[in-house]
């Protein structure tokens, strides 16, 4: 499915709408430049009614990047120092990126686990790529993301704050779903269901040559 | 001679500490020993970046998620043993010590699963489970952190006297429906038989099992061996973009019951946390894993 690849790309965020659908599904990326990141439900549906109502977010996110990370700092002389950042599950929220992707013109999203259809198309429409991080790796991962530079909604608890991060090589992640209306999950998943028959034909031949009676 | 509340706790505090901090040696093993046969050239970097944040997490003393979850403790008691303390309090206890000296802190992650307010602790946590070693005078405590990336796609169901067949067809919707979501190569259980909560309870333990190891009974094993080539041919691969490594292992495991089969499937995402003690008689305690 994917080509060899050779170093990962590296890339500055915010990406321009060009350097976004430059890029294609399988393609690694590191990252420099600034993100702004929540692991949070209720910040999702908190940036959804602000946006509904006119009212700016405490970030701007227009043209900008936007991850689903959670995320925990300490404070060293005056600065926000992470101690750890990591990936969240995106198909949670699902039911809002379609919006802020296009309200926003979000060029970059991520995660893991990718998102669902209406997303893909989202993205295909605005011009942004949707980058899969690995999760249970934070310390490697942890060690791209330099500084916390600003965060908002601070009522929240701290992963469901917006946070803005200054990144620097972090990565490298995985384009998984590019501005084209490709998704490598979409992709696994069908390829899945469609190997499926055959793969319970060889569990049933399995079953069989082994001796286990599967009609009883 | 007795097992004091006071090592109870201070076991709680540590097993949930340790297990946030390292990939278990097993795990590793396989992460390793899927690295050399996965040939898709995007998975080999992600096991290769996989193997080593694990690395980093232990040697660095780093947490390897953000996600810290919740602690379940498996706790199984010596009869010949003597306890003297508030034991069910001391799971309480330590998890809260926990939460106050682990450095770099952990994030609010017990959630009301009404309002969704989020706290350090709530209404039965941790979860404890409580069984019994016949003639033992030690105990063991194994404590395995579940957190939504991997714990939100187990499932049951309740079959009538249902074929092999159709019990393998379910645990294969279980990994359709997974998909790419549940941070592969996964760690699979699957109960079979039993009632409703021992069905549960078995995929969960069966989770706990060390990689490699064979079930017992020889068609349980042909099955757990049979099933892992099945879920590795689906393609969904490691952190789910494309592989031949889905899942490290697959572990099954059956009561008898009567004609209705409760069939349970679990996930352990690949960090695979786990830790156990031995706790003797004295209070001697030796980490197992």
């Amino acid at each position: 499915m994917n080509s060899a690849p050779t170093e990962p790309l590296r890339l500055t965020l915010p990406l321009s709408v060009e350097t976004a659908r430059s890029l294609k599904v399988g393609d690694m990326v590191l990252l420099d430049g600034e993100v702004t990141v929540t692991a949070g439900f209720a910040t999702h549906e908190r940036m959804i009614a602000a946006l509904a109502k006119g009212e700016p977010l405490p970030i701007d996110l227009r043209g900008e990047a936007f991850f689903h990370m959670g995320s925990n700092c300490r404070e060293e002389n005056g600065k926000w120092l992470p101690n750890y950042v990591n990936p969240t599950t995106s198909t949670r929220f699902n039911a809002f990126m379609p919006t802020l992707v296009r309200e926003l013109g979000l060029t970059s999203v991520g995660g893991k686990g990718g998102m669902g259809a209406e997303c893909v198309a989202a993205l295909k429409e605005m011009g942004c790529v949707y980058f899969s991080m690995p999760g249970g790796a934070s310390p490697l991962l942890s060690n791209g993301a330099e500084e916390r530079l600003e965060t908002g909604w601070d009522d929240l608890i701290e992963q469901f704050r917006l946070s803005r991060y200054r990144l620097n090589g972090f990565g490298p992640v995985t384009v998984a779903i590019d501005a084209h209306g490709n998704s490598l999950y979409e992709d696994l998943q069908q390829a899945a269901v469609s190997r499926l028959p055959d793969i319970l034909k060889e569990l049933e031949a399995t079953r069989l040559a082994s001796g286990t009676n599967s009609t009883r | 001679m007795a097992i004091t509340y006071d090592v109870i706790r201070q076991a709680a505090c540590d097993l949930y500490g340790w297990s946030l901090k390292k990939v278990p040696d097993d795990t590793l093993d396989a992460l390793a020993a899927a690295r050399l046969t996965e040939t898709n050239p995007t998975s080999q970097r992600t096991l290769d970046f996989m193997q080593a944040a694990a690395r980093a997490a232990e040697s660095e003393d780093r947490h390897a998620c953000s996600d810290a979850g919740f602690p379940t403790y498996f706790v199984k008691i010596g009869t010949k043993l003597t306890l003297d303390g508030d034991i069910r309090r001391a799971f309480v206890d330590g998890f809260a010590e926990l939460v106050d000296t682990i450095q770099p802190p952990i994030l609010k992650f017990i959630t009301h699963p009404l309002t969704m307010e989020r706290s350090y602790k709530g209404k039965d946590m941790p979860i404890v489970s409580f069984d019994v070693i016949d003639g033992a005078d030690y105990m063991e405590i194994t404590c395995s952190p579940k957190a939504l990336g991997s714990g939100r796609w187990a499932d049951l169901k309740i079959f009538s006297y249902p074929k092999i067949a159709e019990i393998e067809a379910y645990f294969m919707e279980c990994v359709l429906a997974a998909g790419s979501q549940h941070c592969p190569p996964v760690i699979i259980g699957m109960g079979i038989g039993g009632s409703f909560d021992h069905a549960a309870k078995m995929a969960k333990q069966a989770t706990l099992r060390k990689i490699g190891s064979k079930h017992a009974d020889p068609m349980i094993a042909e099955m757990e061996e049979r099933l892992l080539v099945a879920v590795n041919k689906t393609g969904f691969g490691p952190m789910g973009t494309g592989g031949d490594t889905t899942a490290l292992a697959v572990h099954v495991d059956y009561a008898h019951g009567h004609g209705f089969v409760p069939v349970a499937v679990c996930f352990n995402c690949w960090i695979n946390r786990r830790t156990a003690v031995r706790i003797d008689n004295d209070g001697k305690v030796t980490r197992l894993e």
